[in-house]
């Protein structure tokens, strides 16, 4: 495996042109295909079914964009709130330690369902009048979820940093580093390559959590999906056979846009290769 | 070009150091034994103060360092170091190892400092590595690209902190040769070490600390075929052998 993947990282051109990536493509789409035509056949549902994509695509892509927009708004924040608790629990300024702890503690302790309800139905109480409506309880749950979700990434990031051992930064002192340089130029390099890998694990969990929107009428995929087959199937109105078709296509929606991201961080994580530390194939 | 004061440091309840007071000529390379645990490798650190001392002044170069007005990264730009873990950057190759301080620190042109790293690498034998990264070159190569990095920010003396003890035997060698050329070179040198070869042959003096102090300080033969105190003699009877 890391063998492999040092022979990709010397190969010239963008990571997405090379053959074997062409190739991975056509694999995809070939296995795309194949899945539509068997669930027709063995189960006799039809994936494109036209009489439900005629009445479900707008609220379809709507649902996929809001998910989308979600997604945008607390994936950068959570990691830029992770990333700060994280280097808040290994910095020398142990007085912020403990309060950092207490919020870790709390928001991964606490079902995000819940918080996302408080969130959104408490929240807006918080701010002036004015800036109250419908739109602010549904950013609150969305930065509910984020928040969430920077507590997880918060302890990678620490476990990342705490995985550098010591005498890099007495190295990088010794040459005269101030210590934020000594933080850009060699601790942090060294920790993100040892956080990357369950930092992707966190962002799928994050994409697939946009789905608790659903429960304060997020109007993100999961929720417009719901909605649909409530007032179709459930009214009588549309073919039982809806029911799977519209999940699978949620479910495949919401494995594209993780595995997008999880593919962009493994990109990232080659950048960080340092070689000879591949560690062990077994 | 080094000297220290009266330099005291406490770790908790632990008095490491307690009083020490020397001087190191430009030029010189300066040996110090001393058992585990005598604060050989805390005073080093004193000197570029990665450990801040307690009391007492330390001088780079007749300035006093270790005052609130002195940045200690400028202190530590003075004075290269060299480690016993080596502590090459992992993810940078070797050659920007050697560049990394030059560029981020010094402000210096990166093709200057990647032409002046690769003289540095020949200079310490490994020109043909420039592109390896640390985790595959052998503890003898690292330590030499350490002491390439060390010499990249032209240093006024480089402080060697038990730099062959990590080390597998058959690389002592190497590693201790590329110091002897140094020295040669007219480096100023202090040298936490216990290769008593290396100290005979190199050092103009050497320097016995044991709990805290200087037991005793003198030329290598002195130290090593007349010493004085008792505590010098049993320790150099037991390195020696």
């Amino acid at each position: 495996m890391a063998t492999a993947d040092a022979t990709v990282g010397r190969q010239s051109g963008p990571a997405w042109f090379r053959p074997a990536s062409v190739r991975r493509v056509a694999e995809m789409v070939a296995g795309g295909a194949i899945f539509i035509v068997a669930l027709e056949v063995f189960l006799g549902y039809n994936l494109l079914d036209p009489a439900l994509w005629s009445l479900f695509a707008p609220a379809f892509w709507a649902g996929i964009l809001r998910t989308l927009t979600y997604i945008g708004l607390v994936l950068p924040l959570s990691v830029g709130l992770g990333f700060t608790l994280g280097w808040v629990r290994v910095s020398r300024f142990r007085a912020l330690a403990w309060p950092v702890s207490v919020y870790v503690e709390f928001f991964r302790g606490v079902p995000p369902l819940v918080i996302v309800l408080f969130a959104s139905i408490l929240g807006p109480n918080l701010f002036p009048e004015r800036f109250q409506s419908a739109e602010l309880g549904l950013i609150l749950g969305a930065f509910a979820i984020g928040l969430h979700s920077a507590a997880f990434q918060g302890e990678i990031f620490r476990a990342g940093f705490q995985s550098v051992p010591r005498g890099q930064l007495d190295a990088a002192q010794a040459i005269g580093m101030r210590p934020l340089q000594a933080m850009r130029s060699v601790v942090l390099p060294q920790a993100l390559r040892l956080s990357l890998p369950p930092l992707s694990n966190e962002f799928a969990v994050l994409i697939k959590d946009t789905s608790l929107m659903a429960i304060i009428a997020g109007g993100d995929l999961f929720h417009v999906s719901q909605l649909f087959l409530d007032q179709s199937v459930l009214t009588g109105t549309g073919d039982l056979h809806w029911l799977f078709v519209v999940w699978t296509a949620v479910a495949l929606v919401y494995f594209v846009m993780t595995f997008t991201v999880t593919r962009v961080m493994r990109m990232v994580e080659r950048r960080y290769h340092a070689r000879g530390l591949e560690g062990i194939s077994i | 070009m080094i000297r220290v004061e009266d330099i005291h440091k406490h770790f908790g309840p632990l008095h490491v150091l307690r009083g020490i007071t020397f001087d190191v000529p430009r030029a010189e390379a300066l040996v110090i034994i001393g058992p585990s645990g005598s604060g050989k490798s805390t005073l080093l650190r004193c000197i570029n103060l990665l450990v801040e001392p307690d009391q007492g002044k330390v001088f780079i170069d007749g300035v006093q360092v270790n005052r609130s007005d002195i940045r200690p990264e400028w202190a530590r730009q003075q004075v290269g170091m060299v480690f016993q873990s080596f502590n090459l950057f992992t993810h940078l190759t070797v050659l920007d190892n050697v560049t990394l301080g030059p560029i981020r620190v010094k402000g210096m042109d990166r093709e200057a400092a990647q032409e002046k790293g690769k003289q540095l690498l020949a200079r310490v034998g490994l020109a043909p590595k420039a592109h390896a990264y640390p985790a595959e070159l052998s503890g003898g190569q690292q330590q030499r690209v350490a002491i390439a990095r060390a010499l990249a920010m032209d240093p006024k003396a480089i402080l060697f902190d038990e730099p062959t003890s990590a080390l597998d035997p058959e690389y002592i060698r190497e590693v201790l040769d590329v110091m002897a050329a140094l020295a040669r070179d007219g480096m100023t040198m202090v040298v936490v070490t216990h290769e008593m070869g290396f100290a005979s042959n190199v050092a103009e003096r050497i320097l016995f600390i044991d709990a805290g102090v200087i037991v005793e300080e003198g030329r290598p033969e002195e130290i090593f075929q007349h010493p004085k105190h008792e505590r010098t003699r049993a320790f150099v009877g037991k390195i020696l052998r």
